[in-house]
């Protein structure tokens, strides 16, 4: 008979746990590998391309119909549809049909040729960010296209020479140099932000959800029993198997998105799987810091959840810090997902020096350390499990 | 049939009890629809992200690449911090997360252009948020195009001192107009979707709680939580009915008093909204009804449910246009509610759409509350039923008191 006590004995019970219960695999395994899957999978063009666009074109001359070629001929547009009026075109928008529509006024060659400085007129509906912002840009580089055409052609009408004047159409060219996503990649942007912040709240619920269903089931005493009374020993032996588990995941992840995707990575492959595992370490305790503060396993996997979530806002994936209010800022840095971000863009993006990076390892420490505070709290929990539904 | 009214009504004021027994449904029922719109509005409410802090590397200086920094400075979107004697320190600045794009002109910038030819120069952009790049972009695209302007049009007049009379003024104004989210603001354009999702996934999850009760143990919960009539069918309406009534409320709050409160949109009709919201919440029903058949335990629904908000986020095409969907994710997409609730409630509220402009949205919902009822009603009936009266079965015998 093997001893029913000791950090073994725990081990082998939890291992145990983890593979006899169903809902174990699916936590571990299966969400956090399909959102790996979904999320790379539902970029993998890069960009929205052919964004359904329209072009009203009240003039119906040559020149108008050079806008609708030029238009086409953009990657990102495409005109699906030619309806004749402002409020038939605004009709399409409104059903979801087109995102944005080009609108040439009436008489526009023959004002423009007359120097009555016809006005060029686009929609675009930023109801829908991206593809709104897309047909900003094709939209822009047609009017000013239309526009440098029609100015060679007015210079010509007065004399100038239009070969001389080629060059002074651009006189002033800024080449926008995007480091480490240079084809501006949707998938680079988005997956190195939401699939760690998938397995932050995979991991905290998980630890969360070990920890306390053994108060749930009142098995908790016991498993104190076999740990001689030590609680230390209690969670080192649950949650060591998982934080195996977990880091093979994140090192699964790692190779996932540099290698299998092809993401930009600028930095030695050892930094990113360090980061890996600290950001592994932090979350699991941030979880253990938040069931010590509730001992409720409800509670705990409510509060852990609501944060999970809102870490996809408040880690400043989207919206930068800097621009929130004030108030807000120091919440961007509560959890560590946040500075898995910050050493991605630091480290795979930008490829910098591990040194500007120090703060954000340094924090992972500080979730690492934090829930031993709360030992106490949680070992008093199991000792004298209650459960709170 | 009075004794199947009477059992409707009995199952519809129980489940009332329930809820306000239960802090955990009290939380998903009232604190989540309440709380997370606010909070996520906060986040997002200064909308524009402005005066993100660039340097420049300036090896031309002369007044024209002094006109070209000011120029970017002046720039709603750019905050030029200060200047680098050359791009190793510049990078040094960014590296030191002080800056986040590098402006640098090259020697001979005005000489070029005095020469007529076109002058480069280059903006290295940190590309961690895409909205800062995008605001760099804007930028960079009016200073050329304002500085271009000016050149062009003194250029011209050397050239041709007649064509003054035909170029006073702008030869062509260029307007561009944003539509639905007027102010291209970040919260406007996120949160009117998020709301939905926010009030498809509150409902989820507490139905999934509800149908993870009835099969725990009622003395670990305190009270019993099986509700349930002979008819499943009446049983799932007299629920819906006292969880519609629930949400009463929290409905009106999320989509009147939050774009309100914040600003956001509201083009549309509020009567036509509501109405449109109805088969939503039907269809939110279904599916919940659904999910019911595997939750094992109250706790469960967090791991097998809160993850599917980034699943339901990216496939309501706030994020990646619906069009551009791969065909998988596409289908997957068109039978869950939020797809559809998404899509036609921000057609309503920022394009001011009517409900006949949003027909498609709005039957493809009344469709999916059909067929999510149909999988619910299976489930119910043939999954959670049972297990129930197995459970009763194996307590019985537990505790023969």
């Amino acid at each position: 008979m093997k001893s029913d006590k000791g950090l073994l004995a725990i081990l082998r019970h939890t291992v145990r746990q983890m593979i006899r219960r169903p809902i174990y695999w699916f936590g571990f395994f299966g969400i956090p590998l399909f959102m790996f899957l979904f999320i790379t999978s539902m970029m993998e063009s890069g960009l929205p391309q052919h964004i359904p666009a329209a072009l009203v074109d009240r003039d119906g001359t040559e020149l108008s119909r050079n806008v609708g070629r030029t238009l086409n001929s953009m990657e990102l547009a495409n005109i699906t549809r030619t309806p004749e009026s402002y409020s038939a075109a605004r009709d399409l928008m409104q059903r979801g049909e087109i995102y944005g529509f080009f609108l040439i006024p009436e008489n526009f060659e023959a004002d423009m040729l007359a120097g009555r400085s016809p006005a060029i007129t686009f929609y675009y509906n930023m109801a829908y960010f991206v593809p709104g912002s897309m047909l900003f840009k094709s939209f822009k580089t047609t009017a000013v296209l239309t526009k440098a055409g029609v100015a060679l052609k007015v210079a010509d009408a007065v004399g100038a020479d239009a070969g001389q004047l080629m060059p002074m159409i651009q006189p002033v060219n800024i080449q926008a140099r995007a480091i480490g996503n240079p084809s501006l990649n949707y998938g680079i942007y988005l997956g190195n932000s939401f699939i760690p912040g998938i397995l932050q709240l995979m991991i905290m619920l998980m630890t969360v959800y070990s920890i306390g269903e053994e108060i749930k089931r009142h098995t908790s005493p016991a498993l104190l029993r076999m740990g001689n009374g030590s609680i230390l020993e209690v969670i080192f032996g649950k949650l060591l198997p998982q934080t195996i588990v977990w880091w093979v995941i994140a090192c699964f992840m790692v190779a996932w998105l540099y290698y299998y995707n092809g993401y930009t990575m600028q930095c030695p492959l050892w930094v990113m799987l360090l980061s890996e595992l600290l950001f592994v370490l932090a979350s699991q305790g941030f979880a253990i810091f938040v069931f010590g503060v509730l001992p409720s396993l409800r509670l705990a996997m409510s509060i852990c959840s609501l944060l999970g979530v809102l870490s996809f806002s408040i880690a400043a994936f989207s919206f930068p810090v800097e621009s929130m209010y004030p108030a807000l800022k120091p919440f961007t840095y509560i959890m560590p997902v946040r500075y898995n971000f910050l050493i991605y863009a630091d480290q795979a993006l930008a490829g910098r020096e591990l040194y500007f990076s120090r703060w954000w390892f340094a924090a992972y420490f500080i979730f690492i350390l934090i829930p031993f505070i709360f030992m106490r709290r949680i070992k008093k929990a199991y000792a004298d499990p209650v459960y709170v539904p | 049939m009075l004794r199947k009214l009477k059992n409707f009504f009995y199952v519809y004021v129980r489940e009332f009890s329930l809820v306000f027994h239960d802090q955990g449904l009290i939380l998903f029922f009232l604190f989540l629809p309440i709380a997370y719109p606010v909070i996520y509005s906060i986040i997002y409410n200064p909308e524009l992200v402005k005066e993100v802090d660039m340097v420049v590397v300036d090896s031309d200086r002369t007044p024209l690449s002094r006109e070209l920094t000011r120029m970017f400075d002046a720039c709603d979107e750019a905050h030029v911090i200060g200047y680098a004697t050359d791009l190793s320190e510049a990078r040094r600045a960014m590296d030191d997360h002080k800056a986040y794009a590098i402006l640098e002109i090259p020697e001979g910038f005005d000489k070029k252009i005095t020469r007529g030819e076109t002058a480069n120069g280059v903006l290295y952009c940190d590309m961690s948020l895409l909205i800062r790049y995008r605001g760099f972009l804007m930028a960079s695209t009016n200073v050329m195009m304002e500085m271009g302007g000016e050149l062009m049009t003194k250029d011209i007049d050397n050239m041709a001192p007649l064509a003054e009379t035909v170029m006073t003024g702008d030869l062509m104004p260029i307007d561009s107009i944003p539509m639905g989210n007027i102010r291209s603001g970040f919260d406007s354009f996120i949160m009117p979707g998020m709301l939905i999702l926010i009030l498809q996934q509150s409902l989820m999850l507490a139905l999934g709680m509800a149908g993870g009760a009835k099969r725990e143990n009622p003395a670990m919960l305190g009270y019993n939580p099986v509700n349930i009539a002979p008819s499943t069918l009446s049983t799932m309406f007299a629920q819906s009915l006292c969880y519609l009534t629930i949400m009463i409320v929290p409905v009106m709050f999320m989509i009147y008093y939050v774009p309100l409160m914040f600003r956001f949109p509201m083009a549309g009709n509020l009567f036509e909204e509501f109405l449109f919201i109805v088969p939503f919440l039907l269809a939110t029903f279904g599916m919940g009804y659904a999910y019911q058949a595997i939750v094992m335990e109250r706790e469960q629904v967090f791991i097998s449910w809160v993850f599917t908000s980034i699943v339901f986020l990216f496939l309501s095409g706030l994020i990646w246009p619906r069009y551009a969907l791969p065909p998988v994710w596409k289908a997957l997409s068109c039978v869950i509610p939020s797809s559809w609730g998404v899509e036609g409630f921000v057609k309503m509220n920022s394009n001011g759409a009517s409900l006949s402009q949003v027909r498609t949205e709005y039957i493809n919902l009344w469709i999916l509350a059909g067929g999510w009822w149909i999988v619910g009603w299976c489930s119910r009936k043939w999954v959670v039923k049972r297990q129930i009266f197995k459970r009763s079965e194996t307590n019985k015998q537990e505790s023969p008191a």
